[in-house]
C-alpha cells in the first residue's frame, strides 16, 4: 500500500466518518417533513381519538382539530408548535402515559416528535375517527362499504373447472402451490347434493336412476330435480330461521308460547320454493304489511318479532324504557347482521369501536324500527274468506258513509237548534252522554247520574280522588251488547295503576267491560273486564306528562272485535274476544270504579271525567276521530235527529242500517284466525341515549340508514316522528338497494357457507372489522354481481354454485395440501361435514319409511306445555305419534325448552342469532343418540319395514346400506353383520347403523 | 368448529390433518379445544372449582347479613329519602325492622341473623360482599345478568364460561352440572344454564332428582346389557371400517372417542349419585334424614362428590319459577313465612357442605357462591303510609356471601346506606364480581374471550374490576 493511497484511504474514511455522523446528527432537517395525512393522522386515528373526540372528549383535550390541540383540555394546551419538548402532548407520549396501556411504538413517537418540532402542520378537515382504516378499526374506506368491484375470473391455462367460480379458486389455488381434488364418484355426489339442497339421504331409486344416467346433463338435472323439490325450502328455510332466531315464545320469566307463530316459518318455506328474488323476499320480512296489505305481507314482518320479548313489566318507569330499548338492540342486531353483516348493535352505548357506525346510526335505524311492536293480529288464512270479509268491510264502510252523509245535515240542524254556540262538527248519536262539565244528567235518554263516596262535580268535570269517590247511572233503558265506551278524561297521577274511568256492569259488580287505566300495564289504558275475560293488551305508547285532557275510547263490536281509540285515532292494535251481552234493567255504568258496588282495591280512578258517551254500537274508526274532534259538545239525540228528517230520508236510513246489520252477519260468520307478528304501534321520535342510558337523552334522530355505507343516500328525507309505516317502507328499500354493497355481498356469503361449510368471508354475520377478510374477494364480488344480472335469484346462485368444479370436488384427505391448508380455506377439496341435528332425525324418519312428508300447516309438538306459578314450561314427551313424524324444521320451538337429542347436536335455541352453527363431538351426543327412546323406536321400524321386503339377513343388510349410507354393501360388510344380527336382533343392528360415522358424515 | 375468525387457528396450524392424531389431542377434541374451549389460566389460580348456590327470587339482604339497626329506629316511619325508590310494584310502604335478630358470630364477629342459624356457626368461613349492585329489579333480567353478566336471553352463563375457560378435570362427567331445585325448574327453564353462543358442549347439564339423572344415559330396559355391549363393539367396528374405506378425519375420531367417553359416564354418573357409601353422620349433617332439609341437603351433598370426581362447576338452584303459592325467596306478602321457609331448607345443608368441605381439605381449592339476584327493600311493599308485612325488589344494594379459596374469611366488604337501601360504599357490581370469580380461577376477565357476531365477547361485557378488598 503507498502512503499516497494510505493518505487518500484516511481522508475517505474521514470524509466518510463526518458525513455519516452528520447525516445522522442532521436528519431532521435534512429528511423529508413528515406528512400529516400519511403518518400523524393514522396515528391519532389508530391510537387518540377514540377517547379525544366529540362534544366530551376525555380529559377535555379533543384532537381532531389543530385549533382544539392548541386550545388544549383541563391540563391546558396540548401542544407548543415547533417544540416537541415542551409540548403537553409530547410529555404525556414520551413517558408511555398516553396512550394508556397500550404506548406508542418508538417509530410512532419519533415522527410524533418530529412533526411537533417541524410545526405541527395539519390536514384541511377535521380528523374523523371513521374516515380511515387504522390498525385498530375500520373506516368507510373498509372493503365491505366499497362498491362491488367489476370482477372477472381470471384466465386460466387449465382445463379444470366447469363455470366461473372454478376459475377463480383455481387462481387462488394455483397461487398457493395447491391443486384442486378429483371429482367425487356419483354415489357421494348425490348424497351430498340430497343432504345440502334438501336435507334427506336420497332413496335408492333415485341413487340408481342416477347412476344410470348416462348423459351429459345427468348431473344438472339431479340439481335442478333438487331444487325444484318442495323439500329444498324446508332445508333452506331452516338456515334462515338460525339467523333470524325465530322462537316460537317469548322467552324471559313467563316464556309464554308463541302459539300464532308459525304462519312465518311456512312463508320462508314457500317464498324460497317459490324463488321469490331475494330483494323482494327481504323487503316482505321488513315492510310486508305495508307493501302487500294480505295476510302475506302481515305474515312476513314476523321476521321482525321473531325474537325473545319480555312481558314481565315493572311499574317503574325507567326500567320498563330500558326494557324497550333491550329489545331494540336485539332488533337492530337481528336486521342489520342478516341483511347487512353489520353489528350495528354495538353502537348503542357508545361508538361501534370496530366499525364506523356512530351511535347516532343506530339510534337513527333503531328509529326506522320504532314502530315495531310484539303481537298478534287478526288476520284472514284462507283466501276465499278473506274475499268475503273484505267485501262486507267495504260494503260496510260505503254504508256507513252514505248514512253519515245523510244524518249530518239533520245532526248539524238538530245540533244548532240545541245549542246555538255549537262551532264543531258534531259527533255521532250516542245512547246516552253525560256533560260533567256542565251537570249529571243524561243529555240523551234517562242514566242520570248520582255521587257516591265524596265524589264532586265542578266546573272541570266529575272529580274523583282515587279513594272512596265514584258515580253510578241508573239502569239502562234496553239490553245492550254491540257498543261503544268514550270519555274525555284528565289523569291525576300518571303513575296510579288499575282505575276505572267508565264501567258498564252488571248491578252486582261483577260482569263489567271498562276503560281501566294503567292496571296490567303501567301508563296505558286497557278494556278491564272480569278476570281479564275481555282484556288484552293494546300494545299501544305509554301517557306521558302535560297532555291535559285526553280522549279515550274503546269499541266492542257484534263479531267480538275490541278496539281502543286515544285522542280519535287507533290506540296500538285491536284483538278479539266474544262479546258480552247485558241484560237491559240489572245494566248500570260507573265512573271512577272498575267495577263493584263499593269503593276500594286498586279500582278506584283518581282524576277528572269532562265529559262521557255510551254508544248502542261499535263506531268507525271515522266516526271516533270525527267524535275526538267535536269534544262531545254537540249532543243530538235520536229523536231530535228523526224529527229533521223527511219520511222518505227516515225509510232510507232504516234501509241503510238494515244492510249494515246484513254486512255485519257476513263479518262474524267468517271468523279470523290470530297471527303473531307486527303489530304497529305509533312510532316514537328517537333521541340518542348517552352511553345507552334511558335517563340521558341526547339529540333527537331521523329514521335513516348506516351513514358509512356511501354508495347510496342514507337519509330516508323522513321527519324524526314519521309514521311507522314510512319509515320502514324506506328502510327495506335503503337496505335492497341494488348499490347496497352489502346486501347482495352478505347474502351469495350465506349461501356459499351453508353448501361449503365456512364463507367466502368466514363471519357471515360480520362484514366489519372483526369479522374475516374474504379468502376470495374477487369472486365474492362476482356472485354478489351475478345474483343481481340474475334477478335475485337464489336457486341460480345454488344452481351455479353446486354446478361448479369446486364443489364436485372430492373430500378425500391430501397431506401435502393439508400441511399448507388444513382449515381448507382455499377450497382443495369438498371438506366432510357431519349433518345437523333436523337433518339426523329426518334422515332416521326418512330411513325408517316413517316420515312424514306433510307441508306447511301448524307443526308438531314434541313437548308438553304446562304453566306452573306464571311461567311457562315445556317438557319432552315421547315422540311416538305418527303426526310427530314431520320434518324437524315443524317442530314447535319454544325457548328455553330441553330437546335432549336436538341439543346435543348443536341446534340452537333460538334466544340468539346463528349466523353459524357450531359442531361439536360429545359422550352426551353419543349417549342420545344410542338410548333416546325415539332412535330405538325407529331402529325398530327400519326393521319392520327391512323383513317387509326381504327375508334373509343377507338382503336386508344389503338394502339397510342402500337406505342409510347410499351404497352397495361389501361382503365383508354382510360378514360383520351376519353374526350380531342373528344373535342380537335386525333393530339392534339399525340402531347401530343410525349411530355410526358412514351415516352421519356427508363425504 | 364456532363463529370463529378466519385466521387460520392453533389447530389448522399445527395441521391436525390426517393421522397425527395423539391421545392427548384427541380427547382435547371432545372435551375441549376442538369444541371452542380455551383450556388454560392466564396466572397461578387460588381455586379450581365452584359450587354456586343460587338463591332465586331475592333474598332479603337486611334479614341476613346487612345489619340496619336504623330499621328498629324507624320502624314503622316513613322513608326520608328525596328520590322516591323505583321499585317493581311501586308502592313504598313503611319501614320495617329486620324481622331476625342479628348477632356477632364466631372470633371474626361477621354479622349473620337468625335467619340462618347454621350458616351462622361457619361465620369465621365466609366472605360477605354487603354492597352489591344490578341493573334491573326485574327478576328475570336480574337472574340473567347475575349468571351472564347480561340482561338479555342467549348469553352464556357463569357456569359455561368457566366450562370453556379451563375445561373439566374429568371426561366421565360433563363440566358444569346444575342441580335444579326438587319444586321446579326456575322461570325461564333451561334458559338459566345456557351455553348461549359457546358450543354445546359447555352448556349445563341439569340433573334430575328423579329417575335417571341424565336423560338417555341408558338404554331402556328392552335393550339387554349383552346386546348393548356388543352393540358398541360392532360401532367401533363399523366405524374403523368406515376410516379404512374413507379416510380419517377429525371429527370421526373425535366421534369414535365419545362413544368411549359415553361409556365411562355412564359407570360414573350412577356411582357419583349414589350416596349409600356416605356415612349416616354425613348424611344427617347434610340434613338428609330431615323432610324439609332433605331435597336440598341431597343436593348440597351430590355436588361435593361431583366435585371430588372432578366436576368444575355446580350449580345448585334454591327456588323455582314466580307466582303464588311462593316456591322462592320473593317475600312480597310475607317476609317471616316466605323466608323462614326459604331459609331452612338451605340452611343447615349449605353449612354442611361448607364444614365438609373444610374436613376434607377442599375449600382450599374450592369457591362456594352463595348469591342472590337482587336484595329487598328496607321499607314494606304496601300502599303509601301502611306498615306491610313483604318486602319489593331493590337493585340498588344486597348481599353475597362466598367461602373459600384465595378469599379473606371471616370479613364482610362494603357497606349501604343507613337503611340498606342503596350501596354507598365499595360498590360491587355483577361485572366486578364476575371479573373476580374468574380472577380467583386464574382468568384474566378481559383475556377470557369467544368471538360472536362481531365482538369478542366477555362474561364481563366491557366492564368489571377485580375486588381485591376480598382477596387475600
Amino acid at each position: 500500500m503507498t502512503l499516497e493511497f494510505q493518505e487518500t484511504m484516511r481522508y475517505v474514511v474521514l470524509r466518510l466518518v463526518v458525513l455519516v455522523t452528520a447525516s445522522w446528527m442532521l436528519t431532521p432537517l435534512d429528511a423529508q417533513a413528515v406528512d400529516f395525512d400519511k403518518q400523524i393522522a393514522p396515528i391519532l386515528a389508530s391510537h387518540c381519538l377514540e377517547c379525544h373526540r366529540g362534544d366530551e372528549p376525555e380529559g377535555g383535550l379533543s384532537l381532531t382539530e389543530l385549533a382544539l390541540v392548541k386550545k388544549g383540555g383541563d391540563s391546558g394546551s396540548a401542544v407548543v408548535v415547533g417544540n416537541a419538548a415542551d409540548s403537553l402532548l409530547w410529555e404525556r407520549v414520551s413517558s408511555d402515559e398516553m396512550p394508556p396501556k397500550h404506548p406508542l411504538t418508538n417509530a410512532e413517537k419519533q415522527t410524533l416528535k418530529q412533526w411537533l418540532d417541524e410545526g405541527a402542520t395539519w390536514g384541511d378537515v377535521p380528523l374523523d375517527l371513521f374516515s380511515i382504516t387504522t390498525d385498530s378499526r375500520a373506516g368507510r374506506d373498509w372493503w365491505s362499504l366499497q362498491p362491488l368491484r367489476n370482477a372477472t375470473p381470471p384466465a386460466s391455462e387449465s382445463d379444470w373447472g366447469r363455470n366461473e367460480i372454478d376459475k377463480f379458486v383455481y387462481a387462488n389455488l394455483v397461487a398457493n402451490t395447491l391443486k384442486p381434488s378429483a371429482e367425487a364418484n356419483k354415489r357421494v355426489l348425490i348424497r351430498r347434493l340430497s343432504f345440502d339442497l334438501i336435507g334427506l339421504p336420497p332413496t335408492p331409486q333415485e341413487i340408481a336412476t342416477f347412476l344410470r344416467d348416462d348423459s351429459k346433463d345427468a348431473y344438472e338435472n339431479l340439481v335442478q330435480r333438487l331444487l325444484d323439490s318442495p323439500h329444498y325450502g324446508e332445508r333452506w328455510g331452516r338456515h334462515w330461521l338460525d339467523v333470524v332466531h325465530f322462537g316460537e315464545s317469548n322467552g324471559f320469566e313467563y316464556n309464554q308460547p308463541r302459539n300464532n307463530a308459525w304462519p312465518y316459518r311456512n312463508w320462508v318455506i314457500d317464498a324460497l320454493n317459490a324463488d321469490m328474488p331475494y330483494d323482494e323476499f327481504v323487503r316482505h320480512q321488513i315492510a310486508g304489511d305495508i307493501l302487500a296489505p294480505d295476510a302475506g305481507g302481515a305474515i312476513a314482518v314476523g321476521c321482525l318479532v321473531t325474537g325473545p320479548h319480555n312481558t314481565t313489566k315493572p311499574s317503574n318507569d325507567t326500567m320498563r324504557k330500558t326494557m324497550r330499548q333491550d329489545e331494540m338492540e336485539d332488533l337492530v342486531g337481528m336486521v342489520s347482521q342478516t341483511f347487512l353483516g353489520m353489528t350495528t348493535n354495538c353502537a348503542r352505548c357508545h361508538d361501534h369501536k370496530f366499525d364506523p357506525i356512530p351511535t347516532q346510526d343506530y339510534y337513527s335505524m333503531a328509529s326506522a324500527l320504532a314502530g315495531v311492536e310484539f303481537g298478534e293480529r287478526d288476520v284472514q288464512l284462507s283466501k276465499k274468506a278473506a274475499t268475503k270479509i273484505a267485501q262486507a268491510r267495504t260494503n260496510i264502510e260505503t254504508l256507513r258513509t252514505e248514512l253519515n252523509a245523510l244524518e249530518s245535515r239533520a245532526r248539524e240542524a238538530a245540533a244548532a237548534r240545541l245549542d246555538a254556540a255549537a262551532k264543531s262538527r258534531p259527533g255521532p248519536l250516542p245512547f246516552a252522554a253525560w256533560n260533567f262539565d256542565e251537570d249529571l244528567r243524561d243529555h240523551v235518554g234517562t242514566m242520570h247520574v248520582t255521587l257516591v263516596g265524596g265524589a264532586k262535580r265542578e266546573a272541570a268535570g266529575l272529580m274523583l280522588d282515587g279513594k272512596g269517590a265514584f258515580a253510578r247511572t241508573k239502569s239502562l233503558a234496553k239490553p245492550i251488547a254491540e257498543k261503544t265506551l268514550e270519555a274525555w278524561v284528565r289523569v291525576a297521577d300518571l303513575k296510579q295503576r288499575g282505575g276505572g274511568v267508565i264501567s258498564l256492569q252488571t248491578t252486582n259488580g261483577i260482569t263489567f267491560d271498562a276503560i281501566v287505566y294503567g292496571e296490567r300495564e303501567a301508563r296505558r289504558w286497557m278494556a278491564g273486564s272480569e278476570g281479564f275475560k275481555r282484556s288484552e293488551s293494546f300494545g299501544a305508547t305509554d301517557e306521558t306528562e302535560g297532555e291535559g285532557l285526553v280522549h279515550v275510547a274503546i269499541t266492542y263490536a257484534a263479531d267480538g272485535t275490541i278496539t281502543g281509540y286515544r285522542n280519535g285515532m287507533p290506540y296500538g292494535a285491536a284483538y278479539k274476544k266474544s262479546l258480552q251481552k247485558y241484560a237491559g234493567e240489572k245494566t248500570e255504568l260507573v265512573f271512577g270504579l272498575r267495577h263493584g258496588t263499593a269503593a276500594g282495591g286498586n279500582r278506584m280512578f283518581k282524576g277528572t271525567i269532562a265529559r262521557a258517551r255510551l254508544y248502542d254500537r261499535a263506531l268507525t274508526a271515522a266516526e271516533l276521530e270525527a267524535s275526538a274532534q267535536s269534544g262531545g259538545i254537540s249532543i243530538v239525540s235520536e229523536q231530535d235527529l228523526v224529527a229533521q228528517l223527511t219520511p222518505q230520508q227516515r225509510e232510507h236510513r232504516a234501509s241503510l242500517n238494515r244492510q249494515i246489520q246484513q254486512s255485519q252477519q257476513t263479518l262474524d260468520r267468517y271468523k279470523t284466525s290470530k297471527l303473531w307478528t307486527v303489530t304497529p304501534i305509533r312510532a316514537a321520535t328517537v333521541k340518542v341515549l348517552n352511553r345507552g342510558d334511558v335517563r340521558n337523552s341526547g339529540e333527537v334522530v331521523s329514521p335513516r340508514g348506516l351513514s358509512s355505507i356511501q354508495t347510496i343516500e342514507s337519509d330516508f328525507g323522513l321527519a324524526p316522528d314519521a309514521a311507522d309505516r314510512d319509515r320502514r317502507l324506506k328502510l327495506a328499500q335503503w337496505i335492497t338497494n341494488p348499490n347496497n354493497p352489502l346486501f347482495s355481498r352478505v347474502i351469495v356469503n350465506r349461501v356459499w357457507h351453508y353448501h361449503f361449510g365456512a364463507g367466502i368471508v368466514a363471519t357471515p354475520n360480520d362484514f366489519g372489522f372483526n369479522g374475516g377478510n374474504p379468502t376470495h374477494p374477487q369472486l365474492l364480488d362476482w356472485l354478489a354481481a351475478d345474483l343481481q344480472a340474475n334477478g335475485w335469484s337464489l336457486k341460480h346462485l345454488h344452481r351455479l354454485i353446486v354446478t361448479s368444479a369446486t364443489y364436485r370436488q372430492s373430500s378425500a384427505m391430501n397431506a401435502k395440501a393439508a400441511a399448507l391448508d388444513a382449515g381448507n380455506r382455499l377450497l382443495w377439496r369438498k371438506i366432510p361435514t357431519r349433518i345437523e341435528g333436523e337433518a339426523l332425525r329426518d334422515s332416521i324418519l326418512s330411513i325408517a319409511g316413517k316420515l312424514d312428508v306433510t307441508m306447511g300447516g301448524k307443526g308438531y309438538r314434541d313437548m308438553r306445555e304446562y304453566k306452573f306459578k306464571g311461567s311457562h314450561f315445556y317438557d319432552p314427551i315421547p315422540q311416538t305419534q305418527t303426526e310427530q313424524f314431520r320434518r324437524t324444521i315443524y317442530r314447535f320451538s319454544p325457548r328455553g325448552a330441553k330437546r335432549t337429542m336436538l341439543d346435543t347436536f348443536d341446534c340452537p335455541d333460538p334466544s340468539a342469532v346463528t349466523p353459524k352453527r357450531a359442531e361439536t363431538t360429545t359422550p352426551l351426543q353419543s349417549l342420545s343418540l344410542m338410548n333416546n327412546a325415539f332412535v330405538l323406536l325407529m331402529a325398530d321400524a327400519v326393521a319392520t319395514r327391512l323383513q317387509t321386503s326381504n327375508t334373509d339377513i343377507d338382503a336386508q343388510v344389503r338394502e339397510l346400506f342402500r337406505l342409510a349410507y347410499g351404497r352397495e354393501a361389501e361382503s365383508k360388510d354382510v360378514r360383520l353383520a351376519t353374526p350380531f344380527i342373528e344373535k342380537h336382533g335386525l333393530p339392534a343392528y339399525c340402531r347401530v347403523v343410525f349411530n355410526s360415522n358412514e351415516l352421519l358424515y356427508v363425504r | 368448529m364456532s363463529d370463529s375468525k378466519p385466521e387460520f387457528s392453533r389447530r389448522e396450524l399445527l395441521g391436525f390433518g390426517a393421522y397425527g392424531l395423539t391421545g392427548a389431542a384427541l380427547s382435547s377434541l371432545v372435551s375441549g379445544s376442538a369444541n371452542g374451549g380455551a383450556h388454560e389460566t392466564h396466572f397461578e389460580p387460588k381455586c379450581k372449582r365452584v359450587i354456586h348456590i343460587c338463591l332465586m327470587g331475592g333474598m332479603s339482604h337486611v334479614d341476613s347479613f346487612d345489619y340496619k339497626p336504623g330499621l328498629a329506629k324507624l320502624h314503622g316511619k316513613e322513608l326520608q329519602y328525596e328520590e322516591r325508590p323505583a321499585t317493581f310494584f311501586n308502592r313504598i310502604g313503611l319501614i320495617r325492622k329486620n324481622d331476625w335478630a342479628f348477632k356477632q358470630r364466631g372470633d371474626s364477629g361477621l354479622w349473620v341473623s337468625d335467619l340462618f342459624p347454621h350458616l351462622a356457626t361457619v361465620a369465621d368461613d365466609l366472605t360477605v360482599i354487603k354492597s352489591m349492585v344490578a341493573d334491573s329489579a326485574n327478576h328475570t333480567p336480574a337472574t340473567f345478568q347475575q349468571n351472564t353478566g347480561f340482561q338479555l336471553n342467549g348469553f352464556p352463563v357463569m357456569g359455561s364460561w368457566i366450562s370453556y375457560g379451563l375445561g373439566a378435570e374429568t371426561e366421565d362427567l360433563p363440566a358444569y352440572v346444575v342441580l335444579p331445585d326438587a319444586r321446579g325448574y326456575p322461570a325461564g327453564g333451561t334458559i338459566n344454564w345456557s351455553n348461549g353462543f359457546l358450543p354445546s358442549v359447555h352448556q349445563g347439564v341439569a340433573f334430575n332428582s328423579k329417575g335417571t339423572p341424565i336423560p338417555d344415559l341408558f338404554p331402556p330396559e328392552s335393550i339387554l346389557p349383552s346386546t348393548d355391549i356388543a352393540s358398541r363393539k360392532l360401532l367401533a367396528q363399523m366405524n374403523q371400517a368406515d376410516l379404512t374405506r374413507n379416510g380419517a378425519e377429525d371429527g370421526l375420531l373425535a366421534r369414535i372417542r365419545s362413544h368411549e367417553l359415553a361409556a365411562r359416564m355412564q359407570l360414573t354418573v350412577p356411582e357419583v349419585v349414589e350416596m349409600a357409601d356416605e356415612t349416616e353422620a354425613t348424611q344427617e349433617m347434610y340434613g338428609l334424614n330431615r323432610e324439609e332439609t332433605a331435597d336440598f341437603g341431597k343436593n348440597c351433598l351430590l355436588s361435593r362428590r361431583l366435585l371430588e370426581k372432578g366436576v368444575r362447576f355446580v350449580q345448585i338452584i334454591s327456588g323455582g319459577s314466580f307466582g303464588s303459592p311462593r316456591i322462592n325467596w320473593d317475600g312480597h306478602e310475607d317476609m317471616m313465612r316466605n323466608h323462614n321457609r326459604e331459609a331452612v331448607r338451605v340452611d343447615q345443608p349449605v353449612a354442611a357442605l361448607i364444614k365438609d368441605l373444610k374436613q376434607r381439605g377442599m375449600l382450599k381449592d374450592t369457591l362456594v357462591l352463595f348469591t342472590t339476584e337482587f336484595g329487598r327493600t328496607p321499607y314494606t311493599q304496601a300502599a303509601d303510609g301502611v306498615l306491610g308485612t313483604g318486602r319489593d325488589h331493590n337493585m340498588y344494594g344486597f348481599s353475597v356471601a362466598m367461602a373459600g379459596a384465595g378469599l379473606k374469611p371471616g370479613m364482610s366488604y362494603g357497606e349501604t346506606d343507613e337503611l340498606g337501601w342503596k350501596a354507598v360504599e365499595d360498590r360491587v357490581h355483577w361485572h366486578d364480581f364476575h371479573a373476580t370469580l374468574l380472577h380467583l380461577l386464574g382468568m384474566d376477565h378481559e383475556r377470557l374471550t369467544f368471538y360472536h357476531n362481531g365482538i369478542e365477547r366477555r362474561l364481563t361485557n366491557v366492564h368489571g374490576n377485580v375486588v381485591s378488598g376480598v382477596l387475600t
